[in-house]
């Protein structure tokens, strides 16, 4: 049988200013991928949908088979493993395919955090409730997303010996990636005095380490039939998922550590090893997870990934291309749909200004919660 | 001890946690001046404050139970965005993931303000904030700590 393969990619455009709902966000992204592959929507028979978790009220679900103009299906899920979702929803669906319970699967993940009134910063700072362990974290001022990850950063430079330069190197990769990227939202140049002059949100994370939200969606085609679809074919030669429960004790380093069963997984599925991934496309929301994902899945030698983004080995040019579309940071932030993306993009060979010569191989990653959630896939260009 | 705070110098009382939900002990303890966290029946094990089975030994029945009011800083950032209407310091502030003596980890504020972020592995102790009508944990740093001079603070 043949290797399930992505055959078809879609989005809309990434806009960092109010307008769109999700729903119709994901069904323009869901068209544009049908017709990227030459498909109509009564050819489909899976449709998996992702949305950002959270409080709110007009998030995608499976009501999107009949918003987005879908006919009857075999397969139809919403899917929910906070950040590792998108790559999780595509490792469903490969094995759906294999199962041969569908003949041909959209996944698609929209969100539309950007309104007119508040900036997105504020709507995550008064979104989490006043129940439970996260209403007693907001109690004590862990108000959004960046804090918690300022304390995993703290935590990591701490362990790891690393410095706020490590971060800025990060950005700086990221931004000089996203140059190149039309679809990026931050395209303006940055140097290192100008990371420096961004504002500190929680120490040490300044603005310009935490991703940027947009409103937009980005959808996926996947078939293993070669009958189905037209035009260039990205296979899933491997997926992974990790979960691990990590007991938040005196004692234990909780914040990382416990993601490399994902990779060995999807490499071993892929009959490949680290050295033979040509790109390496990660779930970056913070500078930080950058680095600590590099160390966690052994991409580099223990303790160096500083060291490699300081020296611009994760940038154009580099030894380790990483996030070569800007990422999350630099890019545009659609969870796991940021790094998948990408990697599709470059297999085709479509990267233009950003292409990375001759790749023919990604490592593609999603990261849930507090780096609790992670899932991998190795993708090849065929 | 004095280390309760009667009315809270951070955040806005619309933040105050819900003292009826599954932490209810915890913030029972607290209006006592003790903190309270829970403990495997069975084996004693300390317990994250949602947790309903024990990893140790598969016990199922929680008692949460007072323990020693001290703990050292794992990690430690300093807060610079102040959302308004939620957080009423006029300057950034600390908040510690702490490791406490009895096992458990809490992500806490200081019980006051002015208090100087704390480093990695620096000991604390834990007393009180009263957020609404809600009393939680929070964290004080050892005298040589704070500023040595406060009345000249500007």
């Amino acid at each position: 049988m043949n290797a399930p393969a992505i055959v078809g990619l879609g989005a809309t455009v990434m806009s960092t200013s109010p307008g769109g709902e999700a729903a119709a966000l994901a069904a323009e992204a869901v068209g544009a991928a049908l017709a990227d592959c030459g498909l109509a929507r009564s050819e489909v028979d899976g449709l998996l949908v992702g949305s950002s978790q959270g409080v709110r009220p007009d998030r995608v679900g499976v009501q999107l088979a009949a918003q987005a103009g879908f006919g009857d299906l075999r397969l139809l899920e919403h899917i929910e493993i906070k950040g590792a979702t998108t790559i999780a929803m595509v490792e469903r669906a490969v094995l759906a395919l294999r199962e041969g319970v569908v003949r041909t699967v959209v996944c698609v993940f929209a969100d539309a955090p950007v309104r007119a009134r508040g900036s997105a910063g504020s709507m995550y700072a008064h979104s989490g409730g006043n129940s439970g362990v996260r209403g007693l974290e907001r109690a004590s001022g862990l108000l959004g997303s960046v804090p918690t990850y300022a304390l995993l950063a703290a935590r990591w430079l701490h362990v790891h010996g690393g410095a706020a330069e490590d971060l800025c190197a990060v950005a700086l990769a990221a931004r000089a990636w996203a140059l190149g990227n039309p679809a990026a939202v931050q395209r303006t140049p940055l140097d290192a005095d100008g990371y420096h002059a961004s504002p500190m949100v929680a120490e040490p994370l300044r603005r310009l380490d935490c991703a940027r939200p947009v409103n937009g969606a980005v959808a996926v085609v996947l078939a293993a039939d070669p009958g189905v679809g037209e035009g260039a074919r990205v296979a899933v030669r491997g997926t992974g998922r990790a979960h691990p429960v990590r007991r938040r004790r005196t004692g234990a380093e909780s914040w990382f550590g416990g993601g490399r069963p994902a990779v060995d997984s999807a490499l071993g599925h892929a009959g490949m090893t680290r050295g033979d991934l040509d790109l390496i496309e990660l779930y970056d929301p913070f500078t930080v997870v950058t680095l600590a994902l590099l160390e966690e899945y052994a991409l580099c030698l223990p303790g160096q990934a500083g060291e490699l983004a300081r020296a611009g080995q994760l940038g154009p040019g580099g030894e380790l291309p990483t996030n070569t579309g800007g990422g999350q940071l630099s890019g545009f932030y659609l969870q796991g749909m940021t790094p998948l993306h990408e990697a599709v993009v470059q297999l085709r060979g479509a990267g233009a200004e950003r292409q990375v010569p001759g790749a023919g191989t990604a490592l593609v990653g999603g990261l849930g919660g507090r780096s609790d959630h992670h899932a991998c896939l190795v993708l090849e260009a065929a | 001890m004095t280390t309760t705070q009667l009315t809270d110098w951070l955040l806005a009382p619309g933040l105050a946690p819900d003292p009826a939900d599954s932490l209810a002990p915890l913030y029972t303890g607290a209006a006592a001046d003790e903190l309270h966290l829970p403990h495997c029946a069975a084996c004693g094990l300390a317990l994250e404050l949602e947790q309903r089975v024990c990893d140790g030994c598969g016990g199922a029945e929680v008692i949460w139970r007072a323990v020693a009011p001290a703990g050292t800083v794992h990690s430690v950032t300093v807060v610079h965005r102040r959302e308004p209407g939620l957080v009423l310091a006029e300057e950034p502030y600390p908040v510690a993931d702490i490791e406490l003596a009895s096992g458990h980890r809490l992500v806490l504020a200081p019980v006051f303000p002015g208090t100087a972020p704390p480093a990695i592995g620096d000991p604390v102790a834990i007393g009180f904030r009263r957020l609404g009508e809600v009393a939680v944990p929070g964290f004080t740093t050892a005298p040589a700590a704070h500023d040595p001079y406060p009345e000249e603070a500007s």
